[in-house]
Formats: structure tokens, sequence, C-alpha cells
């Protein structure tokens, strides 16, 4: 009999996402097996108790899946699986927590495309500010965008500290180069989204972070984004199935456009569905952060 | 390639019963992934990852589960699924703690078969006592009857427990629209002299209802125990019994054991599990559709 193939999904949380059950069965996973409240530490040991117990030739149907709500925490999850590989018994590891690579690879693609048809420019020497950029999505989305040359800002809506201590914390992991900044009202989101080229909006659904006023301020938008998907939107004037529509209320910008959280969510699907597939098709095992799924997304816009 | 059918399984208890997974899998689920020491307040999030990761045709391919142990809970786990769904990404839902639900519609499926059978009559208008009540089993099972025109009494040893349930019973799983009456158990030999039906639905190894108190229950018609371990909960009811005339009736009463019962409830989970594979519209089962499938099952089996 064939060998069926497992993921074994390894969460820090109480339980697995039903979305990432759905995800990884359609994806062609035949058994999944959840490990619930799984601390840093046991990885290690999860990680080699699964890569011994079948031949290297079953590498292909077994891997390896990190989720949880924390980016930081998965990432540290992720690297800790490497060291416990002894090829050949090694086997393909994907983190997503809380699904905020495969969002975020998916976020930053589409404002990439937008920017390069609508204003014939690339992430690189544009100026990204990304708010709710303190939570999963906005931490994987201004890596990316700093990793592909943006001048990215966090912004937390409460604390400077809590932006400039996840940017600096985030810079060291990724070799990044985002700064912190804090929108507590309007005149300062205001105050950031002036000179932005690009504006990430990442906060918790169902919150209107920037509205028509604090968009008027923007002298040179180029391209928003915005992934929330529960009314009302998270930035004024961005519909949901919005894939770079002109966003006429930033009226001091020329051209800006914005791109919408389903427009978003399409790209994300598909995305986490092949990031899925690939661990079952690579030939050699693969290990998968929010940096391997922004490749991925361009492929996808 | 058609998607797999996955059963997300909640519970807010440590673990998962063993026998709703195995009823799962045989029912035909393709992937029965368990949720654990779930928060009611959790639900919603969890069904909404659910219904956003597929299509709503895989959705038709989707269902949840909600286990645990307690009746209220589970049926304000089910009002939130329901209340979560974003049409048309939706999914059923089918709740049933402990298997209480579908316990208590075999049981009373069985009171029915046997009246209908051996008395000619329905359980409109009877006088029900639910003794040892206040549990899972015995709140759903006097919902049932009720519903189905009974006159129920529920019965604890501590009578504002009993009243509480009963309550709970009548505005809360009954809509209103029934009354469940509460008693103390001190009270039974009185509850006895005109009952036409007795559930035990206690905890196992307690003995409810002695010979002396079934000798002198001048109307009693049927008797059922769904307590498998000994002591019966009934006495002189044997967890194999089925319709078997009960020791020391006067009135000609018949008993029905554990085994009897514990059959009906397997094909009313059964038939649930399958229905919402089926269904091409979402589906919320609980006690009231458990009941519907066991008089089927009872219906076709004739």
């Amino acid at each position: 009999m064939a060998k069926r193939s497992i993921l074994h999904m390894f969460d820090p949380m109480p339980n697995n996402s039903p979305f990432d059950i759905n995800m990884a069965l359609d994806a062609g996973f035949d058994v999944l097996m959840p490990y619930s409240n799984v601390k840093l530490e046991t990885i290690h040991n999860l990680t080699q108790d699964a890569i011994f117990s079948r031949s290297p030739s079953a590498s292909k149907k077994t891997a390896i899946f990190i989720g949880g709500r924390d980016m930081g925490m998965a990432i540290d999850m992720l690297q800790a699986t490497k060291p416990a590989m002894v090829p050949p018994f090694e086997v393909s590891v994907f983190a997503d927590p809380s699904g905020a690579c495969t969002t975020a690879a998916a976020l930053v693609a589409c404002v990439e495309k937008a920017l390069k048809q609508h204003h014939g420019k690339e992430l690189k020497g544009s100026k990204a500010v990304v708010f709710g950029g303190t939570g999963p999505v906005g931490i994987a989305t201004g890596v990316i965008a700093s990793l592909q040359g943006a001048e990215t800002i966090l912004v937390d809506h409460l604390s400077i500290d809590s932006a400039k201590d996840a940017a600096k914390q985030y810079n060291r992991r990724f070799g990044a180069t985002m700064s912190g900044g804090v929108a507590r009202n309007d005149e300062e989101k205001a105050a950031l989204i002036a000179d932005a080229d690009l504006v990430f909006c990442t906060a918790k659904a169902g919150i209107r972070v920037i509205n028509a006023a604090v968009l008027a301020q923007a002298k040179q938008l180029k391209v928003a984004g915005d992934v929330n998907a529960v009314p009302p939107s998270g930035i004024e004037g961005i519909e949901l199935n919005d894939l770079s529509a002109p966003l006429t209320l930033a009226n001091q910008s020329t051209n800006a456009v914005g791109v919408g959280a389903l427009a978003i969510g399409n790209v994300k699907y598909q995305l986490q569905h092949e990031l899925l597939k690939m661990m079952l098709e690579a030939e050699k095992p693969v290990f998968l952060d929010f940096r391997e799924a922004f490749t991925k997304a361009r492929t996808l816009v | 390639m058609e998607k797999p059918f996955i059963l997300h399984m909640l519970t807010t208890a440590k673990n998962l019963s063993p026998f709703d997974v195995n009823m799962a899998m045989d029912a035909g689920w393709i992937s029965a992934i368990p949720y654990i020491n779930v928060e009611p307040s959790e639900v919603r999030g969890l069904v909404q990852d659910a219904i956003f990761s597929r299509s709503p045709k895989g959705l038709l391919r989707t269902a949840i589960f909600i286990g645990g142990r307690e009746t209220k809970q589970a049926m304000d786990m089910l009002k939130m699924a329901k209340n979560s769904m974003v049409p048309p990404f939706e999914v059923s839902v089918f709740a049933d703690p402990s298997g209480a639900f579908t316990t208590a519609a075999g049981m009373v499926a069985a009171v029915e078969k046997e009246l209908a059978e051996k008395f000619d009559t329905t359980l409109e208008g009877k006088n029900v006592i639910a003794l040892g009540g206040t549990g899972p089993v015995g709140q759903a099972a006097a919902v049932i009857a009720a519903q189905a025109g009974a006159k129920v009494r529920i019965i604890g040893r501590q009578l504002d427990k009993a009243e509480r349930t009963a309550e709970l019973c009548s505005e809360e799983f009954g809509d209103g629209k029934i009354t469940v009456l509460a008693g103390a158990d001190a009270d039974k030999t009185e509850y006895m002299k005109t009952a036409d039906v007795v559930f035990a639905t206690g905890a196992a190894g307690i003995e409810l209802l002695s010979t002396e108190l079934i000798s002198q229950a001048a109307q009693l018609k049927v008797a059922a125990d769904v307590n498998a371990v000994p002591p019966a909960g009934i006495a002189g009811v044997d967890a194999f019994d089925n319709g078997k005339p009960l020791a020391g009736s006067t009135s000609g009463a018949v008993g029905i054991g554990a085994l009897a019962i514990g059959n009906i409830k397997y094909q009313a989970q059964s038939r649930l599990l399958k229905r919402m594979l089926e269904s091409d519209q979402p589906l919320f089962l609980h006690f009231e559709h458990a009941f519907e499938v066991a008089r089927e099952f009872i219906k076709s089996s004739k």
C-alpha cells in the first residue's frame, strides 16, 4: 500500500485553526495530526519523532505546519526544526501563524503589481506605512516591503515603544530596516501618510483606521491595500473587490489606487494552497515562511 | 478531485469522546478534527475560520460537531455557531453533548413504541416521571416527551435543582411552549401512584425505583432505564430488556433497558451525521432532530 501523506500541525495555541485544516486537506494531505499547546523547546523532539519514523523515500509524504497567533514564536519554531533534521531524514516545514505570512505576502504582491501598472515604480525607494504594524500580518508585511527596499514604518495605534520594539526585533531577525511610528489620532495618521507612497492597512477587522479626511492629507499616495474584510473597511473608499480601483478620496495624490480585502484574499487563498502543495511535490524538503510566500505570490498576481 | 468530507469536532472538555469519533468516521466523514477545551466565546472565530476557507460548494462537505458535557452550553454554542455563518458561507452543525441528545431521543422513541404496541396509546397527556432527571439525558428526554404532549416531572434529590432544571427545559429548550414540572426524590412515592411512564436517567449504579414502588404504581405502562451498570436504575429492568413485562408491576408495565435504548441512540446519531453529509443546505441539529430520526428508525424497522 502506498504511504499516505501526513501533515503534523504544531500549534502553540490550545487548538489549530479550522481554516488551516480545511486548506491542508484540500491541498491533498491525507491525514492531519493536530498538536496543540506546543512549546518551542519541544519542537526539536517532535520534529525528530516525525522524521525518524519513516524512510527518507517517504519524506515527501510527511510535512510539518506551524500555526499559532504569534509571528515571532512561529518563526522561532520554524528555525528550531532545521537543526533537528538529520539528512536524508528531513521533511518540509511551513509556518503561517493566523495565515499572516500568506496574507501579508498576497497584500504586498497585489500592491507591488498596482504600483508597477499605475505608476511604473518599484517597492525599492518607495515610502511605505503599515497601520496595525505590530500585529502578525503587519509585521510580515513590513518585513517583506523592507526587504524589497521600501522605506517602511511599522505603526502601532497606542504606543511608539511597541512599534519601535517590533521594528528593532524583526530588523534583527530578518535583516530588515524598518522604523516605528505611532498613530493615536487623525493628526498623527495624517502626518504619517502625508509623504507616503504606499499605505498598508493590517489592523483589526471591522475598524476604520484611515478616513476620508486623513486620506485627503496624502500628497503622493500611489497605492493603498486593506486586508480588513469586515465592514467598515480599514481605509475609507476601498471596496472589498477593488483591484487597483481609483482611490478618489486621496484627492491631493495623483492616480492613487486601492486594493481591497477580497482581492487580496483570493491571492492569499491560492497562495496557501500552492505552498501546501509545494510540500507534497517538492523533490527536496522546503522551509516556507513569508519570504518564500512572497516569492510565490508574485508569480500568482 | 472531490474535496474530502471534514468534520470539525468542538468540545469544551479536555478530550473528544472516542464514541463520537468512531460514529463520525463510520458515517462517512473522511477527516474528524478535534478542537478541545473550547471556550464558548471561541466558537465564532472557529466557525468563521471553517467557513471562509472553502467555497460554498466545498462547505457542503464540511460540518461542525459540538460535544462537551453540558446541555445548555452545547445549545448556546449551536446558536452561536448558527449566528456566525455568513451566507452563502455556511456549514451544518450538530450538537450532541455527552451523546445525551441522541440517548434521550432513543429512550423516548423506544417508550413511544411500547406505548403504541402494548397499550395502543401515545405520549399525549401521559404522566412522565424523570427520575435522576437533572442531568443532560434527563433534561433532553423531558423536553422531547413534553414536546410530544406528555406531562413531565423532573425528580431530583434536591428540589431547588430540579426546579431550576425544569425551568431551563420549559423556557430555554422548549422555547416557553412546554411546561416541565419538578419534584423532590423524597416525594416520589406519591408521584409514582399516577405515573404512566418512568425514565431513569440518574448516575450509573444507583437504584432509583424499587420493586415496592413499582407494585404501587397503579397506571404504570413503560419504565425505561439508561443505566447499563448494575444495579439497574429501575429494579428488575435488565440492560437487554426491550418491552419485557416488568417484575412486580400490577398494571402490566413493560421495561426497556440500556442496550435497547443504546441501539436506537446509535441509529439516531449515525443518521444525523449522515444527514449533514448528504444535505444540500446547512442543517442545525439537536435533540428535536434526534427524536425525528429515532422515530424514523423505529418506523423503518417494523
